[in-house]
Parts: structure tokens; sequence; C-alpha cells
């Protein structure tokens, strides 16, 4: 891949994404102009726009850009980590445990509004306790690590279910946070996240050269050198760190984990030392888009950007996938 | 500089599989510089005594020591500098390109430094006068997945070389290829033998061309070495008859001489 033109892409995708948040700062209720936004930012003062930018839009914008970018690398990471390019960060329990937290937040303790914190402690859980299953015979293959994680998102979204039955008046709070949006994103949530995203992408990134390894097979990963057990149980640790911590502001969001890594892959090629800043990139830039697309949706009030998202994700994981039918043995 | 001291040294080694047969006791040195070829019938243990060798898998008693080193003990990174393994082919549906796959041979002897870089230093010359002796210089951008299966052994060869191990491991190396990229391929192995002192150990099944190749036999049936010694006096014992149950014939080959077993 010549080094060029990854410049070019990288450069491209920067400049999607300030684009974006810009425009994501502009656009609203009541629009603000550019030059107005430029200048608030520069300098804050009292005004009203400046509120609306600083305490509203800037947040919402900034939560985007931070929770699309760490589900896209979490993607690209569980990709390589299963060595199958169908994964997404949510594949090994993480939703129906992050589902069944906000649950039990939710139903114990609805005065507290902890359905966030719930969920992220849920999603982290719901991961290692699939480990720890696929653990159980001493060595943990890949497969059984997708197949306890199916197992176990069964189990936890029959008892998140089964919890909703009994305290019908939380569902549709449940459902909406479910579906995944951004709206009324804090700076204190932008944070905690951000800052536990740039830590999980510290982590990742000295073992992107292991994760190429990983692509050719575990075990000629082991052949080359790569400590496989265990760079497994850092990526898998790592890449569910930034799913946790990007459901902790949004909720569910689907499919900017699964096709960004796709997008990025396509552009920059498969070597994650290069894939994975530009995954990080598109994410960002195309979170921060698809909110804005969900919030100019003439209905009442704002749909959730976890719809829009889906609703233009899904589309493209089934092009994905009649493609790579065309393929054999894809399964790891 | 060559000396008899073994590069390998495998004592009592055994390994079972769950629910499934036993290989071994092993006891075997290896001196360095040969090319060993280890050949029996099929599911006689020759993958699985590689896969030892490798690292791969743990054995359940006795020890292997590579250059002095016991295996077990190892890092990976560490194990990866004193062995390499070339598969018989590898599946992936990512396209990594051949040069990508190449460098990833670099991978034991990354440092901290290099992980955190977004270039990793590699001398450009070794990595190119590897891609010229394995005739991959002009696949360089190719992906992987879109390579003959004579190419992708190549690469893998590649990946190992640039690995820059005293041992090399080669599982059947020339299954599934037509003459001409098997001759191509096992002239390539026998170079780095001869002339760059490595030890090659490699799965074979072919006894008309093992005695064209190999130095040295070893011969696995049932889990266990029964033999060893050069290819000639291997070849031309009659324990292969009785071992592959078909009758076979010795020749001497009309060119040079060396041992050929071929079917009557």
């Amino acid at each position: 891949m010549a080094h060029g033109k990854q410049v070019a892409n990288y450069t491209a995708a920067i400049l999607l994404l300030a684009f974006a948040m810009v425009m994501g700062i502009m656009h609203g209720p009541t629009p603000i102009p550019l030059g107005t936004v430029v200048h608030r930012l520069l300098a804050p003062n009292r005004s009203i726009d400046s509120v609306i930018i600083w305490d509203i839009r800037f947040p919402m914008v900034a939560a985007s850009a931070v929770v699309g970018g760490g589900l896209a690398v979490a993607g690209a990471v569980m990709q390589a980590l299963l060595k199958n390019p169908l994964a997404d960060p949510y594949i090994v329990g993480a939703s129906a445990g992050a589902g069944l937290g906000a649950t039990l937040a939710q139903d114990l303790v609805p005065w507290l509004n902890l359905m966030a914190p719930g969920a992220f402690l849920g999603a982290l859980a719901a991961v290692l306790l699939s480990y720890l299953l696929s653990r159980a015979r001493g060595t943990v293959s890949m497969l059984t690590l997708i197949l306890a994680g199916y197992a176990v998102g069964v189990i936890l979204t029959s008892v998140s279910t089964f919890l909703m039955l009994f305290n019908q008046q939380d569902l549709s709070t449940i459902f909406a946070w479910e579906i995944g949006g951004i709206d009324g994103a804090t700076w204190s949530q932008v944070l905690v996240s951000g800052l536990l995203i740039v830590v999980a992408f510290a982590i990742v990134w000295p073992f992107a050269h292991d994760m190429n390894a990983l692509l050719l097979g575990e075990e000629e990963a082991h052949h080359l050198g790569v400590n496989v057990r265990r760079i497994q149980f850092v990526l898998l640790c790592a890449a569910s760190l930034m799913t946790a911590a990007a459901v902790y502001v949004s909720g569910l969001i689907g499919f900017v984990g699964l096709v960004m890594p796709h997008i990025a892959r396509r552009l920059n090629g498969p070597n994650h030392r290069h894939l994975l800043p530009l995954a990080f990139c598109l994410g960002a830039g195309f979170l921060t888009l698809a909110q804005i697309v969900a919030e100019s949706i003439p209905v009442i009030g704002p749909i959730p950007v976890g719809l829009v998202t889906a609703f233009l994700g899904g589309p493209y994981f089934l092009y994905l996938l009649l493609r790579q039918a065309r393929y054999q043995r894809r399964w790891p | 500089m060559i000396t008899d001291e073994a590069l390998v040294t495998v004592e009592n080694m055994t390994y079972t599989w769950p629910g499934g047969p036993t290989i071994g006791p092993i006891s075997i040195a290896l001196p360095p510089g040969r090319l060993v070829a280890v050949i029996g019938p099929n599911g006689a243990g020759k993958s699985t005594l590689l896969k030892l060798m490798a690292g791969f898998l743990p054995p359940a008693t006795g020890t292997i020591v590579i250059g002095g080193r016991q295996l077990p003990t190892l890092t990976a990174q560490s194990r990866a500098q004193l062995v390499a393994f070339v598969p018989q082919s590898l599946d992936t549906s990512f396209d990594l390109t051949v040069e990508e796959v190449v460098r990833l041979g670099y991978l034991n002897r990354l440092t901290w430094r290099d992980r955190l870089a977004v270039r990793p230093h590699v001398d450009a010359d070794r990595l190119d006068a590897i891609l010229h002796k394995t005739g991959l210089h002009r696949l360089r951008e190719r992906p992987f997945t879109t390579l003959s299966g004579g190419e992708a052994r190549r690469v893998l060869l590649a990946a190992a070389l640039v690995q820059d191990t005293p041992l090399l491991l080669l599982d059947e190396p020339t299954t599934h290829l037509d003459p001409g990229h098997a001759v191509t391929f096992l002239d390539l192995v026998r170079e780095m033998v001869h002339v760059e002192r490595k030890t090659v150990v490699m799965a074979y099944h072919d006894l008309a061309s093992v005695g064209l190749y190999a130095d040295v036999l070893w011969v696995m049936h049932r889990g266990q070495l029964v033999a060893h010694g050069d290819a000639q006096s291997i070849l031309s014992s009659p324990l292969l008859t009785d071992i592959y149950r078909v009758s076979l014939v010795y020749l001497a080959h009309p060119q040079n001489q060396k041992p050929v077993l071929i079917f009557p």
C-alpha cells in the first residue's frame, strides 16, 4: 500500500470529521451560522449562541465522534481477533450484557438514573463471562468464544426481557435507550468515555503487528512469535473496554463497528498500523453525520441515531454478506 | 562454522492427542546444517512431531532443547528466533499483500520502539534479497489470497527466512505442487541448508524424490520414531516395505546415483 495514498486517506478522513463536527454544531432547531460558530468556539461568552454551542451541541458532537471512533476501532480489533470480517464489537455478549445492566439499573434503582453505568459494567461482565466459559476446557478457541458469547447473549437477553415484562412502566425508557442515541450527551460523559477509549486505543496500538499475524490464523501467528493466548486476552479486554465506554454514552448503536472497519480496510488495506487510526476517524465522522441526519428527519422530535446507522448500515452489511458468499471456508 | 554439537536435542518426548493416539517417547539429536525428511504413512505422527518441535503443542513428558535452550520455557519471541515453521497453506479472508505477509517474519525481533512507531525499522536490502531469492519481487503488492498454491508457499517460506532462525520446519512442502514448482521450492530449501547452514526438518511424502534432497531420514510409524539415518541406508533397507505395506523398488538415480524408491 503506497505511503502517499494512505496519507491522502488520513487527510480526507480528518477533513470529513472536522466538517461533520462543524456541521453538527451549526445544525439544530435554531441553526447557527458558521461565522458565529467559529467565533464562539474561539471566544466563548454568555450569549445564547455560546451556551447552545458549548453546553448542548459541542458535547453532543464530541460524544458522536468519540463513540463512533471507539466502536469502529473496537470492531476492527474484534474482526482481527476472531479472524472474521463479520464480527462487530457486540459479538461476544457485550450488547446483551449492556442491555441487562441497563435494565437492572432501571428496575432496581430507577430514581438514580444509573442505566449508563449499569450498561458499562454489564457489557464488560458479559464479555468476561463468555471468555471464562470458552476457557473452561483449558484452551480458548476463538470459535468457542463466539459460541459462548452467543449463548451468554441469549441467556442475558432472556433475563432482561423477563425483567421488563414485570416492570412495564420502564419498557419504553429501556427500549429507547437500547436503540442508541446521543441526544443530551454531557461533557462529563464525553470525558469519561473519551478517556477510556484513548486508554484502550493505547493498549491496542503496540499490538498492531500481532493483529496482522492473527489474520493468518492462530497457528501461523504462534510460529511467527506471537504469544497468541495473551495477545487475544489483551485485545479482547481493550476492545470490550472501548465498546463499554461507547455504550456508556450512547446505548447500543449498531453497524458503525461492523461497517467502518471494512471501509477503512478497503481504503488503507488490512495492515492494522494504518487501519486502526483511519477506522477511528471514519467512525467518528460517520456517526457525527448520522446524528445530523437523525436530527433532520421531520418527525416529532429527533429520532435516535442508532436507527439511522442501522438503516444505512444494514444494506451495506447484506452487500458484504453476499460478496463473501463467493469465498469458501471463511469461518475461523 | 560447522560444529557437530546438536542444534536440536529431543529426549523422551511424548504427546497424547485428547482422546487420540500417543506419540513417542522420542529421543533424537540433530546436528546443524542438515536437511532432514520425516517420512512415514499417513497418521504416523509426522506433523505432530513438527508441531512439538515448533512449540505449538506442549510435550506431555520429556524435553526439547533447541540451540541450548529448553523450548517450553522460552517466550514466544525468543522461540520464533530459533525455529520457524512453514505450513502447507493458510486460510485467510483478509487481503494482506505478499510483502505485508513476508514482513510478519520480523515480528520475532520487534522491539518496543518498533511497536510504538508508525513504521517499524526493517533492513530493506535484506527484505529485497529474500523476495528476490524466493522469486516474489514482482508480486510484492499482490493480495496473498489471490496467489497460486506454489506462490503462496514461497511467501510462507520467505516469511520464515525473514525470521532468520537456525531451524526451519516444513510441513509437506511439495504436496499439491506440480513438478516444476516442487523442484523450484526444494532447490531453494536445499540452498538454505548447504549454503546458509540452516537446519531443515520437513515432513515428506514422496519416496521417489526424498532421497534426492534429504541428507537424513527419520522414519515415523504409529507414533514412534522407528529408524533414522542417512537417506541411502534407510531407503535401501527392507523396513519401508513393511511399514507402508507395499513392495518398493530401490534404484540409483541414473544421473547422480542418489537413492530413489519407486513402486514396482
